[in-house]
Parts: C-alpha cells; sequence; structure tokens
C-alpha cells in the first residue's frame, strides 16, 4: 500500500540513494542501521517533513509526493514524545481527534484515567504511549516510528516494544520503525530491512 | 537575494520621494499667494505658547459667540511660535498665531507667513502701538523686561543695589545674577536686545555690549534654557522658593518690571522682590496676534476682536500677568498689583525693524562674546 | 501555496516598518543636512562653540559613566543578595526591586525632585546637588538592569561547580573562588548590565531635564533648541547642532548595540544549566542591603503619591502647608486652560492602544521573517537583525523630531489634524523591543512541536492558534504589557511631536502642569496628581508582567 520508488536524498553527504521500499496493508517494517546514516530522514521524506532530492511516494497508488504533511494521513512517532505543555494529556489527545474516545484510547495504551494529568509529570515510556494514542486517534493509514523506544531502560523498552505491536497488529495498521537496535527491530516488526 | 533587492529598491525609492519633496518646497517658497484664497471651514486653529490669558472659559465665550469650532496648538515659548510658522510656510496648519513679541515679530513679517487681518479694532493704547503699527499684527498684551532684585538679601547693607549694568560684573555679584538665555528665551532676546542700546549710548565710548556680556560670563553669570528656570529655580525672591526643584542661588534675574507686582498680587500684598530701574537697561516688550498667510481669515479676526474688545482684555493683569494692550487700563490696586510694580522712566529704544536685521548676528556675537571670555 | 502566503506577509511587514519607521527618520535627516550642510566637522565645531552646547559633549559623557559606576554599586550587591539566598515573598521583593525600569522616567523626576526639594531632604538649595541627585535617579532607575542580568547567573549556578571549587588548590579561598568562578562567570552579565545603563543615561531626557539645571546633555539641547530646526536659511548653527548631536549619539548607540549583541552571546553561553531547583538559604544579614534597597525603590513613587495631596498656601503671614485633596481635582477639572486629565488619560490609552496594535504584529512577523530567512541567508538576516535594532540607536527626542520633520514634509496639515500621528513615534520606539522579544522566544520552539501538529493532520490555522500562539502566551503578554508600558510613559518623542498639536499625554500633562509659572499653588500637586496615576497603571501592568515572565529568560526585560 505504501510504495516509494528512487528516493535519494543527500544533506552535505549522500544519505540514500534511489531507495525502493514496500510496505503491505497491515505489514509492519524495520529499518535498522547506525546513526547518523539518514534513517530518521527517511522517514521525514516519506511523511513530508523533508523533501527527498528524487523519487517519488505513493500511497495506495497515489502520487502522495506532493502533498503537505497534514493531508497525506502518515503518522509518526518522534525519538522523544513530542507533547504540547500547554496542555493536559486529554488536551493532547484531542489535537489527535476533536471529538475522539478518549477514555479507550488511553486504555488501550494503559493508561487508564491518566485523562487530566500535566504532560510534564509524565515518565518518558508514559510519554511515548501518550503520544501513541494520539498518533493513532489521527487515524493513520500509515504509522512511522523514529526510534520511540531508544530513550527507555532496556525492560521498560522490551513491554512498550510488544504493547505496541499488538497494538498495531489488532488494528491493522501498516507501520515503519527505524531504530539502530537489532533485537527491538526484530521483535517489533515482521521483516527488517538495513540500510 | 532577491528581498534584498527589494529593500534596497525600497531605500532608493526613498531616496527618490525626498528628492521630489525638497523641490516642491522650493516652489512653495517661490509663489507667493497674490490675493487671499481660504475658505472659512467654521474653524479657528490658534498656534501659541502658553499663553495663560487664554482661559477654556474664554474660549468657550467665543465658540458661543462666534459659532467657530477652536483648537490650540500650545509650543513652549515665543520663539517656537515663529518657528513654527517658518517650518510650516507654503503649508500653515493654523489660523492664528498668538504670542509673538516684538523681538519676533519683524522676522515673521518679513518671511511672508502673516496676513492683513480685517478686524475692526479701537482703543489700542499708543504704548502698545509703538514698535509696530501696521495691519499685519495687532498688539493684545504688553509689559517691560527688566532686572529684578530679592529686597530681603540686596537691602543696601548685604549687597548694595545696583546702578548700572557694570556693577554687576563686580565680585560682589558673581554667581548672583540670573538671566535666561537670549538663544532659547525671548525675556532673554529682549533684555539682550535692550544691552545694545544701553551700552551704545552710555558714556563709555571704550566698551561694546558683548564686552558686558564677556565680563559677565567670567563673572559666572547664569545662563538659564527659559524664564521659569532663572525666576522659579535660581531667584531667591520671588515664589520659586516654594517649589520643589528650588536651588535659589540668584539675588538679580531679568524678568518683568512688574514682575514684582504679580508676587504681591497672588501672596496678598507682600512680596520681597523689586524691580530695578536702570535707565535703558529695561524693554518694552509687546506681545501680537496675528492672521496666519492660507489660515481662516475670518475667524482669526473674529478672534482678534474678541481678544481686544475691552471686556476680555481688561482680564490680561490677572490672567496673563501682563499690561493690557488697550487705553486706558491699569494694573489692579488691589493686593499691590500696582503699587509693587514698577514703568521704567527710560526704557530702551530699538525699533523692530533693527531688532529684525540684526538679530542673528547678536545672536552670534552674544555667543561669541560668552564662549571666548 | 504556504510558502507564498508567509513571504508575502514577510515582505508586507518588510514594507511597513520601512514606510513607518525608516522613512520619517530618513526624511528629516534630509531636510537638516538639506539647510545645515553635508559636512560633519561642521556639525562638530558647531556643537562645541555654541554657547547653547559647549561642554554639553563631555557632561554627557561623565554623567552616563558615572552613573553607570554608581548603578553597578547600587545594583550588584542587590543582585548578590537575591540571586544567592533565600527571602521571604522572593518574587514579590524581586519585582519591587526591579520596578523602577518600568517606570516613566517623568514620574522618577517628579519623585526625586520631592525627595531632594524642600518638602523633603532640603538639600536642592546647595547647587552642586543636583549632580549628584541625577546620578542616583540614573542609578535607581537602571538598577533593575543589573538584577536582571546578574541575578539569573547567580541563583541558577550549579552547586557542585562550586563545590568542586573549594576541593581545588585554586578555589580554596573566597578572593580565589571569586577570581576563577565569579568573576569569568559574571563578568559578560555585569559588562551587558553596565552598557545598557550607559545608554539609557546617555539618552536620559526627563530626568535631566528636570533635575539638572540647564541643557546639560546632548539629548536636552536637541530638545531645547530642536523647533528651529529645518528651515533653509534659518538658524544654521541650530540644525548643525542637532546633526552633530544625532550623529555623536547615534554612534554611540550603534557601538554599545554592537557590544550587546556580543555580551549576549557570551552569556548566554555561559548561562549555567541546573536541572532541580537549588536550595537556598536565607541570609539575616543581607536584610541591610535588601532592606534599604526596598526603600530606595518605593521611595520617589511614595514622594510623588504624598505630594500630590500637600498643598502650599502662601499670605502676608507667611506659608504654611495642607492636606487637601485639591490638586487632583484641579488635575481632572478642565476649567482651567490646561487640558483635563481625562482627556490625556484617554489619549494615552488610545495611543498606547494604537502603538499595540501596530507594533505588536510588525515586530512579530519581523522576528519571524529574521528566523526564516536565517537558515538560506544569514547575512540577511543579520541585516535585517540590526535594522530592526536600529531606532535602539536612535534616541526618543531624535525619533521625535524625525516624526515631526518627516511630518512636515509629507503632509502637515494632514498629520496635525490626524489623532494617531504621535503613535507613530511610539510604534518606532517599541517595535524593536517587540522583536527582540518574539525572537528569542520564537527560536526557543521546538520545530517538532509543529512538525509532529503536521504528522497529525492539523491544519495550518489551528497549528497556529492551538499550538504556536499557546506556546508563545508568556512572551506575547511580556511584549503586550511593555508595549503598553512604554508606550504610556514615553515621554522625549511625545514631547517633541505633541508640541505641534492639540493632543496631551499623560507624561507631556505633568510636564506642562510643573512648567506653568506664578500663581496657581495647585499645579505642582496636580503633576504629582497624574504622576501618581500613570504610575498606578504602570505597577498594575507590571505586576501583570511579572505573572507572565519566562521564568529563566535572564534576558534585557
Amino acid at each position: 500500500m505504501l510504495k516509494c520508488s528512487g528516493l535519494s536524498k543527500s544533506f552535505e553527504k549522500e544519505l540514500f540513494s534511489d531507495l525502493d521500499l514496500e510496505l503491505e496493508p497491515g505489514e509492519i517494517l524495520a529499518i535498522t542501521g547506525p546513526s547518523g546514516c539518514g534513517k530518521t530522514t527517511l522517514l521525514r521524506c516519506i511523511c513530508g517533513l523533508d523533501n527527498p532530492d528524487t523519487g517519488t511516494v505513493f500511497l495506495n497508488d497515489k502520487n502522495i509526493g506532493e502533498q503537505d504533511t497534514e493531508r497525506r494521513g502518515i503518522g509518526m512517532i518522534f525519538q522523544q514524545p513530542v507533547l504540547f505543555p500547554h496542555l493536559s494529556v486529554e488536551g493532547n489527545l484531542r489535537l489527535g481527534d476533536k471529538n475522539g474516545d478518549i477514555d479507550s484510547a488511553l486504555k488501550e495504551v494503559g493508561l487508564e484515567n491518566f485523562e487530566q494529568r500535566n504532560v510534564t509529570s509524565l515518565s518518558g515510556g508514559e510519554g511515548q504511549r501518550v503520544a501513541l494514542a494520539r498518533a493513532l486517534l489521527a487515524k493513520p493509514k500509515v504509522l512511522l516510528l523514529d526510534e520511540p523506544f531508544s530513550s527507555l531502560d532496556e525492560d521498560l523498552a522490551m513491554k512498550l516494544v510488544s504493547d505496541v505491536r499488538s497494538i498495531l497488529k489488532q488494528r491493522g495498521c501498516p507501520a515503519i520503525l527505524v531504530t539502530h537496535n537489532r533485537i527491538v527491530a526484530g521483535k517489533f516488526a515482521d521483516s527488517v530491512i538495513s540500510m | 537575494m532577491k528581498r534584498f533587492t527589494f529593500l534596497v529598491g525600497v531605500l532608493i525609492l526613498n531616496l527618490t520621494i525626498s528628492g521630489c519633496l525638497t523641490d516642491k518646497i522650493d516652489d512653495n517658497k517661490a509663489s507667493q499667494p497674490e490675493e487671499y484664497e481660504w475658505v472659512d471651514d467654521g474653524e479657528l486653529v490658534i498656534v501659541t505658547y502658553d499663553v495663560y490669558g487664554l482661559t477654556d472659559e474664554m474660549l468657550e465665550q467665543f465658540e458661543n459667540e462666534s459659532g467657530y469650532e477652536v483648537t490650540l496648538l500650545k509650543l513652549d515659548d515665543a520663539g517656537s511660535v515663529l518657528d513654527h510658522l517658518l517650518q510650516h510656510k507654503g503649508q500653515q496648519v493654523a489660523d492664528i498665531a498668538i504670542g509673538l513679541d516684538n523681538t519676533y515679530l519683524q522676522t515673521a513679517i518679513d518671511n511672508n507667513v502673516l496676513w492683513e487681518h480685517n478686524a475692526m479694532l479701537q482703543n489700542i493704547s499708543e504704548s502698545a502701538l509703538l514698535p509696530y503699527d501696521g495691519p499685519l499684527a495687532v498688539p493684545f498684551d504688553q509689559g517691560y523686561i527688566c532686572l529684578n532684585y530679592d529686597s530681603d538679601i540686596v537691602d543696601g547693607v548685604n549687597y548694595t543695589v545696583p546702578e548700572s549694568l557694570w556693577e554687576l560684573t563686580e565680585e560682589e555679584w558673581e554667581g548672583k545674577v540670573a538671566i535666561p538665555s537670549p538663544e532659547t528665551s525671548s525675556p532673554g532676546r529682549a533684555f539682550m536686545t535692550a544691552t545694545t542700546d544701553y551700552f551704545s549710548t552710555d558714556s563709555d565710548n571704550e566698551t561694546e555690549w558683548t564686552d558686558w556680556w564677556s565680563a559677565m560670563s567670567l563673572n559666572d553669570v547664569i545662563i538659564t534654557t527659559g524664564w521659569s528656570e532663572a525666576y522659579e529655580t535660581r531667584y531667591t525672591g520671588g515664589y520659586g522658593e516654594w517649589t520643589d526643584g528650588y536651588v535659589g542661588d540668584a539675588h538679580i534675574v531679568v524678568s518683568y518690571c512688574h514682575s514684582p507686582g504679580v508676587e504681591s498680587w497672588y501672596n496678598g500684598n507682600w512680596t520681597k522682590s523689586a524691580a530695578l530701574d536702570i535707565p535703558k537697561a529695561s524693554f518694552h516688550q509687546v506681545e501680537y496676534a496675528a492672521a496666519l498667510e492660507g489660515g481662516n481669515l475670518d475667524s482669526a479676526s473674529a478672534f482678534i476682536e474678541y481678544l481686544l474688545s475691552p471686556e476680555v482684555n481688561s482680564k490680561m493683569p490677572i490672567e496673563n500677568s501682563m499690561y493690557s494692550a488697550l487705553e486706558g487700563y491699569d494694573l489692579p490696586e488691589e493686593n499691590g498689583y500696582l503699587f509693587h510694580s514698577v514703568v521704567p522712566s527710560e526704557p530702551a529704544v530699538v525699533s523692530s525693524a533693527t531688532i529684525a536685521s540684526n538679530m542673528e548676528e547678536w545672536l552670534e556675537m552674544w555667543n561669541k562674546a560668552m564662549v571666548d571670555a | 501555496m504556504p510558502e507564498m502566503n508567509i513571504r508575502l506577509s514577510n515582505s508586507c511587514a518588510l514594507l511597513a516598518y520601512t514606510l513607518l519607521v525608516i522613512l520619517p527618520l530618513w526624511l528629516a535627516l534630509d531636510r537638516l543636512i538639506w539647510v545645515a550642510g553635508a559636512n560633519p566637522l561642521d556639525w562638530y565645531s558647531s556643537l562645541e562653540q555654541n554657547y547653547v552646547s559647549q561642554g554639553v559633549i563631555q557632561f554627557t559623557f561623565i554623567q552616563a559613566l558615572t552613573s553607570t559606576l554608581a548603578t553597578l554599586a547600587i545594583g550588584l550587591p542587590i543582585a548578590w543578595q537575591l540571586g544567592r539566598y533565600k527571602w521571604p515573598f522572593q518574587s514579590f521583593t524581586k519585582a519591587i526591586l526591579t520596578m523602577p525600569f518600568v517606570m516613566p522616567s517623568i514620574v522618577a523626576a517628579m519623585g526625586f525632585l520631592h525627595i531632594v526639594g524642600r518638602a523633603g531632604l532640603n538639600i536642592r538649595v546647595d547647587d552642586s546637588t543636583w549632580f549628584t541627585t541625577l546620578i542616583i535617579a540614573h542609578a535607581w532607575f537602571n538598577m533593575a538592569l543589573v538584577i536582571r542580568f546578574c541575578e539569573p547567573v547567580i541563583s541558577t549556578l550549579d552547586p557542585r561547580l562550586e563545590e568542586q571549587m573549594r576541593l581545588l588548590p585554586a578555589g580554596s579561598s573566597k578572593t580565589g573562588r571569586f577570581r576563577h568562578l565569579w568573576a569569568p562567570l559574571l563578568a559578560p552579565s555585569i559588562a551587558a548590565a553596565a552598557c545598557m545603563t550607559f545608554v539609557f543615561s546617555f539618552t536620559s531626557f526627563a530626568l535631566v531635564r528636570w533635575i539638572t539645571l540647564g541643557d546639560n546633555t546632548l539629548e536636552s539641547v536637541m530638545a531645547g533648541i530642536g523647533s528651529s530646526a529645518g528651515i533653509e536659511g534659518y538658524m544654521i548653527s541650530r540644525n548643525e547642532i542637532v546633526l552633530g548631536s544625532s550623529m555623536i549619539q547615534f554612534t554611540i548607540l550603534l557601538l554599545s548595540l554592537f557590544l550587546m549583541s556580543w555580551l549576549q552571546q557570551k552569556r548566554q553561553s555561559l548561562l549555567p544549566q541546573v536541572s532541580e531547583e537549588v536550595v537556598k538559604q536565607s541570609n539575616p544579614k543581607g536584610w541591610t542591603v535588601i532592606g534599604p534597597a526596598l526603600a530606595f525603590a518605593l521611595s520617589p513613587l511614595i514622594a510623588v503619591f504624598w505630594a500630590s495631596f500637600r498643598i502650599r498656601n502662601t499670605d502676608s503671614s507667611g506659608t504654611h502647608y495642607t492636606w487637601e485633596t485639591s490638586g487632583w481635582e484641579f488635575a481632572f477639572s478642565s476649567s482651567n486652560s490646561m487640558t483635563s486629565a481625562w482627556d490625556a488619560l484617554y489619549n494615552s490609552l488610545g495611543y498606547a492602544s494604537l502603538t499595540l496594535i501596530i507594533a505588536l504584529p510588525l515586530g512579530w512577523i519581523l522576528a519571524q521573517t529574521i528566523l526564516d530567512v536565517e537558515k538560506d541567508k544569514p547575512r540577511f538576516a543579520r541585516f535585517l537583525d540590526v535594522l530592526t535594532m536600529l531606532p535602539f540607536a536612535i534616541s526618543s527626542v531624535m525619533i521625535g523630531l524625525g516624526v515631526m520633520l518627516g511630518m512636515i514634509r509629507i503632509d502637515a496639515e494632514f498629520f496635525y489634524s490626524f489623532w494617531p500621528t504621535p503613535a507613530l513615534a511610539h510604534v518606532m520606539i517599541t517595535t524593536p523591543f517587540v522583536v527582540r522579544i518574539m525572537l528569542p522566544a520564537l527560536r526557543a520552539i521546538d520545530p517538532e512541536y509543529d512538525e509532529c501538529g503536521r504528522t497529525l493532520g492539523i491544519s495550518k490555522w489551528r497549528r497556529f492558534f492551538q499550538i504556536k500562539l499557546p506556546l508563545l502566551r508568556g512572551s506575547i503578554l511580556v511584549a503586550v504589557i511593555f508595549t503598553l508600558a512604554m508606550s504610556l510613559g514615553e515621554f522625549g518623542a511625545s514631547w517633541v511631536v505633541t508640541r505641534n498639536s492639540d493632543w496631551t499625554t499623560l507624561p507631556i500633562m505633568i510636564d506642562s502642569l510643573r512648567a506653568i509659572p506664578y500663581n496657581n499653588s495647585l499645579t505642582a500637586p496636580a503633576a504629582c496628581a497624574v504622576s501618581s496615576v500613570l504610575m498606578g497603571i504602570t505597577l498594575v501592568l507590571f505586576t501583570w508582567a511579572e505573572k507572565f515572565r519566562p521564568s529563566r529568560d535572564g534576558g534585557m526585560f
């Protein structure tokens, strides 16, 4: 359903060139590689935060390369949870879907009764769960995850990896994870490629 | 880089516009209106300094009687009024100027910024018409500029009462005389004008008026920006000692010959200030109302008539602390106003034409005398 | 498409800035040079050789330098005590001590006049005291700068640094720790505060006008003779003096600006980062500093308020004083030739609102423009940065003269009957401050917030209103309050501009009331009554600003 063909991008040095990628419906893919190899930039090119030098991105056979990020319907989880400090947990979630079911969204990520919590009081793992719930509320066609587990300690990271995987599988939401950690990649994804 | 080019473009455009405007101003200067051309817009814009005679009640009464709507532009002093007129030559914003005195009037006339009024006037005192008697300006108040002294201190014991200007250059008066600067104040300008006459007619042919100023400069004369700083802040003999900025280091000050009378009037028939009647060391100052070129001549003339009506003009001593410009209205006797005021026996005589043609040069000479001393 | 919009709004802001700020100043300069000639040496020699302005350059420098030293001497101990120790009502205490900086200078002038005047310490009769009074008043006004710049460095220093220092041979003694830790850490902040204090003292007008005798500084000389400027063939030396003064001021202020931006960079790099709050101790001995400091900060304001009720009565039996509210009645009635304080209040509030409506968006978009072009065209960004700071280098009297002469050249009749005209001067003065406040705030917003919003499918407008605006809220409010406060208290430029008009603002009314000669014993109390009103409004604004100030900015404002 998501198809990238011939993507290349250089930023001072060449990051990737002529890269092809294809994602089946419901598939979870992991891309591994050392830091600085352009994994993050690849995700940014897919969701439109950066423009590739060449190549195009297709979503359901439609060229979305010219579309603004906000119209592509591709969600993204950043390395550090990006939560808006001026809003509560609920306020943050409402940005994903104004009228969404906040209760069940929080329940899904295991944070019941967190609605009124101040986001600055959340731990790193809780923050990523809120970010995930918010991204899912926006009903993305594809979810991109940029090393969301790397800043957590190992036990917590592994718990979150399996939780997130099962949530995505349950929803049938296709996803791409980039990580430098092969163990995480193997545990999270259906297939792993390396850059 | 595109936007940079744009900005440079804007800057160049500015240059061009300013160039055009400079030309435009030159054009205005060249074109003198041959005939009067104005619209009676139902308004009267007065440009004046803080002339306190123009009370709100007075203006309101004028508005009610004449139907004109009055706007006041208040500047600092008479000098600023002239500056304003010259700066706006050709695009005058006001209809009437009130408060140009006889040291400034001729410059305004020479620069063609005044129009002949069409007011019907009568009973203007002869003395008020002495410096200028023409259709371009009407005197509305008058007074004499002269030295005042603190009679509590200058009592003939601690200090001798000076009888000539030269006495003030003696050590006794070092740092004790305050004079508003002729550069920035109209009483100062008037007093300097008096000194040009004083020293040209004195018995001593060797010295010039500038020599006296140099000697004063060496004697640490206090030169202030305006009249208020000289009288209110520096002078020990006046009401200034009750104000918060008061310093009080001068026992002699340049003010009006009737200033002691004003003191007495406000204090309830008591003052320690006295006017010093030294021949030729005083100057007859007349203040004028004048219709402005390009303004509303009807409203300006109406206001001049109103200002010179006995009802309004007779109040000048009280409202504006100046003599009336009409015949037969002296200072009131109440509270010692008249008693403490002096009419100088022999004021300096300098014609308005002489003043206008020499003032800039005098100021330069004065400046040189003060700086080089 | 959106990029086009951004380009358009940026260009519009640049154009508006050029038309509103640069153009009038340019026209004024052009006119002055047209009258006086373009030879700076002539300007300078007029300045030096004219009795009006002789010795003014030296005096301006001397008083500014002395004021700077006095400000540091008073401000540093306060900053140290505030930053180092715990105080009851910490933020309230700090607010009182930094409040003088936002007070209108004319209010401060009235306050100090009453303190040294005959109803107060009665030391003014000795004519040598006015210099000291001026210096102390400048120190009062500017000590907030020292506190704002130095206190954050002192209070947020990681205690481990000092502990580490104690264990090293070089830091075993107090002087050693001072030399190797505190001095290098604080030096850029002290220098920055000194630089700003110098600038403010150098161009101070209301205080110089009322406290010193005569026109002693470049700023007051320009104000005094500026009314004769720009007339062809008339009083040419005055044009030269105005030009000479402007050029000297411009050069000094420009140099200070460059010095400031360099010092600010140094400061930022040295601002220590502490993650957790440092636990501080209280210091009873410090009250010997903080106590008098609080009294010092409050005394001119109390003096003004007090003097507004004190009425002089002079008659043949002498002079005595009574306590009445007649000064207030006099100020607020219009039965005299003065404008009523209601009119002045109405004008002041109107100009402040108008200034806000123009300066806030203008300054904001200019700040955004600088950020937008920073990445691709760093040199153009730098140029814009300097251009938006340009009015900082132009003193308020110069701005006033600029507006006045600029107006005369475009269409005097229109501008003099155009009520908003004085607000133009306020826009010129406040826009650079808005840029300075918004630029770091915009820069501090993590771009990931916006990116995250985009990946959530939120539209541009919703991102602006729901994400960007709330994140900037604190800085916007600070900018709003400062714009309002500066416009309300603005004196120098208004003094020049409103002289030719029918409109009076509160600060100008205070000045006019004090300048009325003779008669009424109510004018001085009335001036104090109007000062009290202005003071009250400023205090309310300031208290409000304190609530929203980003806590660890440590910046200029």
